[in-house]
């Protein structure tokens, strides 16, 4: 079974954020909820600035999930971490834990009152009937099970991000580098699917059933 | 249990289905991550892959299996439909599916299948479905009363303006309306206006072509021929060097770096020459920085080195360019210590861009605005021509001049749209060209010589929109017109793109008439709503704002920058009370007494609310039938919708359809370039497949091949201007340089029987731009394989214009005294595109008060990548509204500190004219230390005070800001009145 | 199909024998300091391709330039971080991750297990205090209205709080397997919620609790003799209005701890202008949140233990705010003296027999 991941590719990205708004788009995600960003390293020094794209990379050993105090969060077939927003208490915890800012939510945390958390599914939608208008509503399309790939890696201006199998991906991107002879750095790629100091990881984290 | 759910709903045995459909769709659709895989098979797969991934989904979304077919309805009654539509934000032209379900745009999905985009887009393109909900737009015509605006009805609206138009127009005459066009119209629309105005009596016209590409448009064309983008941005995959000098493709054409990124993997070195380290710049092998204006001293540097090393392409320059010798000589006086003081580039840089671009052939070179807006951009991008002349670079794919263009029709608009010297297809004003269009149009010659003052007045070039502002506020008699202009109508233009915003606000204040055409009129409503302290209001002032369809809510056509048209389909029915264009021209025509004339010859077709209005197939038709000069004739609404029904079948290297047909029509697309890109000469009928790369002699005529044009004569000073002997297009009869084809031509070299009798009636007194059979470009390609325009050379020197060869001239407000006494401008001109303009007396002037002490940093503007034009359009789109929430200046850390500035702090931003801007400051090295650079999308402040409520009701946009030409200075081009944008002058402090 | 049959073949070409990605350059950093300190520039002049540098920044949590506004948009990767105890440093985020989920739950429910179950066993072991002597049906005001009121909210809220907030940290361990996601999910967004308001209203009463009480608070007469005899367990332990072991308490427990807990839970809360809520400071936040809470409520359980069951009459006490004379004599001597001898006065507040009246009744 295909395992999903993301590759943005450093030394393509020019910070054009056709994915952020691709994906609010596609998602109708309202405003001050960023599934997705694009941070500039470096910005403005001369042969040191490089942009890349940046939204939950469906970890591994998603730490996200581990915090969560009512484990909302499951993971599907393809590896695809989601949660359920019906569940979610709006703790926050998950953006403390996720090493890439990837959780956000809709209000500001006076009193803890964040709203449920958001963020991205891999455009996978949630637990709820796929394609249904709940769905819709909590967590946007899902495209995947419209076997299609996430809005924002399909629409990336110069195909610099990748999102789909972490093979196939894995493999693009290696012909790149192959070709260009350089920028081989699979950006979070050792954070979000490599080796977890975590020692209950070492049976990897199964899927609920 | 409820978390397991998802897993269960994908299990089972639609599982394996799902999961095999999904993986090889996943397969595909990544191929085509990489334009070096095969984009085809993806469709394919990913149509198996739907279908068995919807199978297990029957929720009333959209799905693409369904939608492919174009329409279908859902199983509850559900009407789907899929219509491609082309990105209105710019001249990339990436086309886009729009899923309509009942009426609402409810999706919109990348088209993989374009050649030019595969699916890919930019923040704006990606953000293109809002258009479907317009909520920050004018939702109905409304009306100025005592300082707010208040809704009408269209009747009155319409009544009252043309009654206004036509009181102006017999007090001060019809040159007193100045309509501002728009090159967000389509090809259909742009053409109507002109001949709208026309027909109005008045040159005076102009849209944003002149505040962007205009110096490269007469200057390019000046230099070979046509005055647009030679190659295209798939070609430059084939590029081995490609110099990028005054663009930021990555933040202004962004899609296009798609194709050299791309090429960049295979090898090609790029370098960036930009006074910022731009996004661009970040993905380039050499970043070059230039102090701003400073073009020509480096290009001219460049050249140095490629004449000392002689890599230059001797044969190329012998056989097809003219002056290269007096180029050279200008050239070889621009030693490494020269070009070092003038643009701050040392010998070591510049050996080695000059170098990496002779080496790598072919070698493209890019320029866009940081070229052309200067008072001298007219010789800049001369110089970069003549760069790539002496590398033998222009006719050759992976070469070329590869000028990229701006608004989505920017270019359809300037070759066929509301220009103040030219009519459609740039046939010039004189009266042999009104009587082409006459013809064309279905009109009488003399009717429509009547409408204007005089013939004197309808063959003279009307003023810009750039000057807009002196034409209202001159005194009469110092402009070369009879009166001043009253009335102004923009019809798809902002005003904060145009300089000199304090005084245009005194212009918005004095004018009687002022009529705003637009989906978002709301930056010109509300400049013209605000109150200034002590400045004077015209008491009889009526301020107008009627609502417009968007590009989505019409069909037409659109010229991308490679010149391929691409046809749109109407997404959704005007939302509100909007009308399209076309209907609102055909309306207001109707009311000012030339309804019947202006669509003679045009089909009316039932629009909103079954009002009748011009249809856009007939609109293209006429086009077709009269645009013989630049090949817009062969471009019909058939063939172009063919195009966009099988995108999949055009390649996306080379652009040609190997074969094809198109289902529907049964029209055979093979070797039809993809979108015809023009020139696509001769009818439809010959069907020529378009041009792909101007100029290049290595395929035939009706290949799309070509040379330079023989638009200047045949010899200068009795030096041969004609292409020299085996110089000439693949397989043409004349091997040698020949002028251009007429009746005469044709009858001297025997080939006047080639036409048939039809032909030949229509051909009789005629040349290869007048004839409207098109028997002549018949005859020249198909039968001879020679170019209808002849074959000449290029000129090197264009001994025409102010400086025939290119010459660096300081700008008129810059922070270099010194350098002013060595490269002062031109002298001032009196009627120059009915203008007094200014150039060497307000330089000195400007030296004299010493304002290069009071104002030490040189200000630029340019382009932000979420934002467009003006920006109000952008600005009133939520998903790209919250990636820019404020405008900013860029400045230098050590500038920045000087003057105790931290980062977004609020500064202002002071500059000669007064105008003081409140920005935050965004302190980042991109800029040099003596540097700035703020955005110009926004609008909505004045000089720190919002102007919310000068906003119609409602249709005010999310973000508003300082726009930066509230503060830009006078300054023009010598050939064009391009406004100087790029290079101005400030001071930045902490806002107290 | 057409056209890109080349293009295809590099790529099938490549797909065949794809190189290992190392050996497609060398973008492994030298151990040399120098080397590591080069910034990307420097790095590309003699190295072309090696991006090192860069990632090494990412992998460094800078925050860079990001154009939306939000807080911490501009950093890619948290920055690393090592709480006290871990082996190493890792992401931020894995590393609280590691530690809540880890030491915090583990120890900090070990602790309350072991506090709770020590409680249970000294009351079976030894049973509650009694006091000896009979009753001389004499009644002091022990506690005001006003300081019962005080008392009893801060008792109250702090229940909550701590049900409430131990029901996030160990409830997906213990509650959740009863109920189920659906259920839990309400109970605990049901808590959070409640556990967000109830927080600032305990530290209020705090505040208000400290007034009243700190007077008697302070070390005085007898406390180093209190602890010298256990408290009473080595014979008769002198003490003044507050005994040593509560004067802990309330040093301690109540103002150490409440003011740690009540601070990070502010913190938590999002309350507290001019910080800057960031995800690094959020975990330091709730790792002592939770430390102090874990600590606190183990005390607070030996508290009330004191309170209820562990002592005879110290209930009352706090209920009706009237004490037998024997009870204060026995357990508060030096206080009893004062007031026998007047300095302190037997019942303070302007309506205190009102209550004693009523309450005596009962239970005496
Ligand atoms: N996102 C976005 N895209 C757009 C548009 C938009 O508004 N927004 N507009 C479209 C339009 S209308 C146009 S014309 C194009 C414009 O596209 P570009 O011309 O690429 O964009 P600009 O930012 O105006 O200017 C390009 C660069 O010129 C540099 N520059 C300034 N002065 C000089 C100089 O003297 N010499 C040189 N060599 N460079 C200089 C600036 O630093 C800037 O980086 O973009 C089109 N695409
Ligand atoms: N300082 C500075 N100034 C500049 C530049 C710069 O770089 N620096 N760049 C210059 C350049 S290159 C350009 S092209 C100009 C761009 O500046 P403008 O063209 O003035 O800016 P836009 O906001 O794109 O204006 C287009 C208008 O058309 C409207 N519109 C969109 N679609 C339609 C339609 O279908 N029908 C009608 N009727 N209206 C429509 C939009 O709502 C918008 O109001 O700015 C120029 N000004
Ligand atoms: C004094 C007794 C308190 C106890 C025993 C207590 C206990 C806890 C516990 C165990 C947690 C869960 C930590 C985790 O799961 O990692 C928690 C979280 C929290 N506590 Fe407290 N707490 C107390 C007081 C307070 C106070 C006074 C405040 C506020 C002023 C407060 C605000 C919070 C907040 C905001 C959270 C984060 C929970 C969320 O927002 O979802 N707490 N507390
Ligand atoms: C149900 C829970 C509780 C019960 C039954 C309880 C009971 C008591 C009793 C009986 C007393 C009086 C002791 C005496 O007379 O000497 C007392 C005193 C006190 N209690 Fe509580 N209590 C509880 C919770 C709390 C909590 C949560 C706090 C603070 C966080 C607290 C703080 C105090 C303080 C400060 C005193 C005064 C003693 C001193 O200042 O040293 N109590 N409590
Ligand atoms: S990126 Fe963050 S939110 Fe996404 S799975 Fe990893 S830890 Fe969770
Ligand atoms: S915010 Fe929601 S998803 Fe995140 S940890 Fe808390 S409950 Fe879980
Ligand atoms: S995968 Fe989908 S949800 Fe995630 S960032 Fe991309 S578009 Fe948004
Ligand atoms: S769309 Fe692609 S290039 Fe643009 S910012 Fe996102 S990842 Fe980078
Ligand atoms: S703005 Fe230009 S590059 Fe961006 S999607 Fe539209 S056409 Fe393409
Ligand atoms: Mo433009």
């Amino acid at each position: 079974m295909a395992r999903m991941k993301f590759i943005c590719d450093a030394e393509r990205c020019i910070e054009c954020n056709s994915c952020v708004t691709a994906c609010k788009n596609e998602h109708e995600v309202p405003w001050g909820v960023n599934r997705r960003r694009v941070v500039t390293i470096n910005d403005g020094m001369v042969g040191q600035e490089k942009s890349i794209s940046v939204a939950c990379m469906h970890c591994s050993d998603a730490p996200c999930m581990a915090v969560c105090p009512v484990d909302c969060f499951y993971r599907t077939d393809e590896g695809v971490v989601l949660h359920d927003k019906d569940i979610c208490i709006g703790c926050g915890y998950c953006s403390y834990a996720c090493p890439f800012g990837a959780p956000q939510f809709p209000s500001n945390g006076a009193f803890g009152l964040r709203g449920k958390m958001d963020k991205c599914t891999f455009c996978a939608g949630g637990p709820e009937e796929n394609g249904s208008k709940a769905e819709f509503e909590k967590y946007g399309r899902n495209r995947l099970a419209e076997g299609k790939l996430p809005a924002c890696a399909e629409m990336c201006s110069t195909k610099a991000l990748l999102g789909g199998d972490g093979d196939v991906i894995a493999d693009i991107f290696r012909t790149r580098v192959v070709h260009r002879g350089k920028g081989s750095e699979v950006w979070g790629w050792g954070t979000a699917y490599g080796q977890s100091h975590n020692p209950e990881a070492k049976a990897p984290a199964k899927e609920k059933s | 249990m409820l978390l397991t759910r998802k897993s269960n709903a994908a299990g089972g045995s639609t599982s394996a289905r799902v999961s095999s459909g999904l993986s090889s769709s996943l397969a595909g659709s990544l191929a085509r991550a990489l334009p070096t895989m095969d984009r085809r098979g993806f469709l394919k797969r990913s149509g198996i892959g739907i279908g068995a991934g919807i199978a297990a989904v029957q929720v009333g979304l959209i799905q693409k299996a369904k939608a492919a077919d174009g329409k279908a309805a859902g199983a509850d009654g559900r009407k789907v439909e899929v219509r491609r539509t082309v990105c209105t934000h710019c001249s990339v032209g990436c086309a886009s599916d729009a899923i309509v379900e009942n009426g609402v745009w409810v999706r919109q999905e990348p088209v993989f299948d374009s050649p030019i985009n595969l699916g890919a887009h930019c923040a704006k393109g990606a953000a293109l479905r809002e258009h479907g909900h317009g909520e920050h737009r004018l939702k109905y015509p409304m009306k100025l009363v005592n300082g707010k605006y208040q809704r009408i009805s269209w009747d009155e609206a319409l009544n009252e303006i043309s009654a206004r138009m036509l009181s102006i127009k017999k007090a001060s005459g019809p040159d007193s309306v100045f309509f501002v066009g728009s090159s967000k119209h389509n090809n259909e629309q742009s053409a109507l206006l002109r001949k709208f105005v026309s027909f109005f009596g008045t040159n005076n016209t102009d849209h944003q072509a002149r505040i962007c590409h205009s110096t490269t448009v007469a200057g390019v064309a000046n230099t070979w021929g046509y005055g647009a983008m030679t190659n295209s941005y798939n070609d430059m995959q084939n590029s081995k060097a490609a110099l990028y000098i005054g663009s930021n493709a990555a933040e202004a054409h962004p899609v296009s770096m798609l194709h050299m990124l791309h090429a960049k993997e295979n090898g090609t070195k790029m370098i960036v020459v930009d006074p910022r380290f731009t996004r661009t710049a970040a993905k380039a092998d050499q970043y070059i920085r230039i102090r701003s204006g400073t073009d020509i001293p480096f290009l001219w540097g460049l050249l140095y080195h490629i004449f000392k090393n002689g890599w230059e392409d001797k044969k190329y320059i012998n056989d097809r360019v003219y002056g290269m010798d007096k180029v050279r000589e200008e050239v070889m006086t621009w030693t490494p210590e020269k070009v070092e003081e003038a643009c701050g580039v040392p010998e070591a840089e510049m050996y080695k861009a000059a170098e990496t671009m002779a080496k790598n052939r072919p070698s493209t070179l890019v320029w866009c605005m940081g070229q052309t807006q200067h008072s001298i951009g007219n010789a800049m991008v001369r110089a970069s021509c003549i760069v790539q002349l002496a590398l033998g670079n222009i006719g050759v794919s992976g070469g070329g001049a590869n000028i990229f263009r701006g608004h989505d029709n920017v270019q359809g608009a300037t070759d066929v749209g509301p220009n103040p010297d030219s009519l459609p297809g740039y046939y010039g004003l004189a009266a042999g060209s009104w009587k082409h269009w006459c013809a064309v149009w279905g009109v009488d010659y003399e009717w429509v010589k009547k409408q204007y003052v005089s013939q004197e007045m309808m063959e003279k070039s009307g003023t810009t929109v750039s000057r807009w502002v002196d034409a209202v506020l001159e005194k009469s008699e110092h402009i070369d017109q009879d009166n001043t202009v009253k009335a102004m109508v923009f019809w798809g233009h902002a005003p904060n793109s145009q300089t000199r915003g304090l005084d245009m606000k005194k212009a918005f204040d004095k004018l009687d008439l002022l009529v705003v055409i637009d989906p978002y009129p709301s930056a010109t409503a509300a400049m013209a709503a605000m109150k200034v302290d002590g400045q004077e209001l015209n008491p009889n002032r009526a301020v107008y704002l009627l609502p417009a369809a968007t590009q989505f809510e019409t069909s037409g056509s659109v010229t991308a920058s490679n010149r391929s048209l691409q046809w749109r389909e109407k997404v959704i029915e005007p939302l509100f009370e909007s009308r399209t264009d076309h209907m609102i021209m055909y309306q207001l025509a109707q009311k000012l007494g030339f309804g019947k004339e202006l669509v003679a010859k045009i089909k009316l077709v039932p629009g909103k609310g079954g009002m009748m209005e011009p249809e856009p197939e007939s609109m293209l038709e006429e086009i077709n039938r009269g645009s013989w000069t630049i090949g817009y004739t062969g471009q019909s609404p058939l063939r172009l919708k063919a195009h966009m029904r099988n995108m999949q079948m055009f390649d996306v290297k080379t652009l040609r359809c190997k074969s094809g047909k198109d289902a529907e029509t049964g029209y055979d697309l093979s070797g039809d370039y993809f979108g015809l890109p023009w020139p696509c000469y001769g009818t439809p009928e010959l069907k020529h497949p378009g041009s792909p790369n101007l100029y290049d002699t290595s395929k035939s005529m009706m290949d799309g091949g070509g040379n330079f044009r023989a638009n200047f004569g045949v010899e200068k000073d009795g030096v041969n201007l004609l292409a020299e002997d085996g110089s000439c297009s693949k397989g043409s009869e004349i091997t040698t340089g020949y002028p251009e084809f007429d009746h005469i031509l044709l009858k001297k070299l025997g080939w006047w029987d080639d036409l048939t009798e039809a032909e030949k009636k229509a051909a009789e007194g005629k040349n290869w731009k007048t004839d409207l059979s098109g028997g002549i470009q018949r005859v020249c390609m198909q039968v001879h394989g020679v170019h209808p325009w002849g074959n000449a050379k290029a000129r090197a020197v264009v001994w025409n214009f102010p400086d025939g060869v290119p010459l660096h001239r300081e700008p008129i407000y810059g922070t270099r005294p010194d350098l002013v006494a060595k490269y002062p401008t031109h002298d001032d001109k009196k009627a120059f595109w009915r203008m007094p303009t200014l150039y060497k007396s307000l330089q000195q002037k400007n030296v004299e008060e010493k304002l290069y002490e009071k104002f030490p940093i040189i200000l630029t503007s340019g382009r932000l990548v979420e934002y467009e034009g003006g920006g109000e359009e952008t600005r009133s789109n939520p998903w790209l509204a919250e990636l820019q929430q404020e405008n900013f200046v860029e400045i230098n850390p050590k500038a920045a500190s000087a003057r105790g500035i931290r980062n977004n702090d609020y500064v202002v931003v002071s500059t000669p004219t007064g105008a003081r801007l409140k920005v935050r400051a965004l302190v980042t090295q991109r800029v040099g230390e003596d540097t700035a650079f703020i955005p110009f999308h926004f609008s909505g402040w004045w000089q720190g005070k919002d102007m919310i409520d000068s906003y119609p009701e409602g249709a005010h946009p999310i973000v508003r800001g300082e726009a930066v030409n509230t503060a830009t200075t006078y300054g023009y081009d010598s050939v064009t009145m391009m406004q100087e944008t790029k290079t101005t002058i400030c001071n930045i402090e902490k806002w107290a | 199909q057409s056209g890109s049959q080349t293009a295809q073949g590099t790529v099938q070409d490549a797909a065949t024998a794809p190189p290992p990605m190392t050996q497609a350059l060398p973008n492994v950093e030298s151990a040399d300091i120098r080397y590591l300190q080069q910034n990307q520039a420097e790095r590309t002049r003699v190295q072309p391709g090696n991006m090192a540098p860069v990632y090494r920044q990412i992998k460094e949590g800078q925050t860079h330039y990001s154009s939306l506004p939000a807080l911490e948009a501009g950093m890619l990767i948290q920055p690393h971080a090592q709480f006290p105890g871990q082996a190493r440093a890792t992401t931020a985020g894995e590393a609280w991750r590691l530690y809540r989920n880890g030491p915090l739950t583990l120890y900090g429910g070990w602790l309350i297990i072991v506090a709770a179950v020590g409680i249970i066993a000294f009351y079976f072991v030894f049973g509650p205090l009694r006091t000896k002597e009979p009753r001389t049906g004499r009644l002091i005001e022990r506690f005001t209205s006003v300081e019962r009121i005080t008392h009893w909210t801060v008792a109250i809220s702090f229940l909550v709080l701590a049900f409430t907030g131990l029901l996030m940290l160990f409830g997906k361990h213990v509650v959740l397997p009863l109920f189920g996601h659906t259920l839990f999910g309400w109970i605990a967004y049901a808590c959070k919620t409640v556990h967000n308001f109830v927080g600032p209203l305990f530290a209020v009463a705090l505040i208000v609790m400290f007034a009243i009480f700190v007077r008697d608070n302070f070390p005085g007469r007898g406390d180093v003799d209190w602890v010298k005899n256990l408290g009473g367990a080595r014979g008769h332990a002198h003490a003044g209005r507050f005994n040593a072991g509560e004067k802990l308490w309330f040093w301690g427990g109540v103002v150490f701890l409440g003011v740690i807990v009540s601070a990070s839970g502010f913190v938590l809360d999002m309350l507290v202008p001019g910080i800057l809520y960031t995800r690094g400071n959020m975990q330091i936040a709730n790792v002592i949140h939770l430390v102090a809470a874990v600590l606190i409520f183990s005390a607070a359980l030996a508290h009330i233990y004191m309170g209820t069951l562990g002592t005879e009459g110290a209930y009352q006490a706090m209920r009706t705010g009237y004490v037998d004379d024997a009870w204060a004599k026995e357990h508060h001597d030096l206080w009893y003296d004062d007031i026998q001898s007047g300095k302190v006065p037997r019942v303070r507040s302007k309506d205190g027999s009102k209550p004693a009246a009523t309450s005596t009744t009962k239970t005496v």
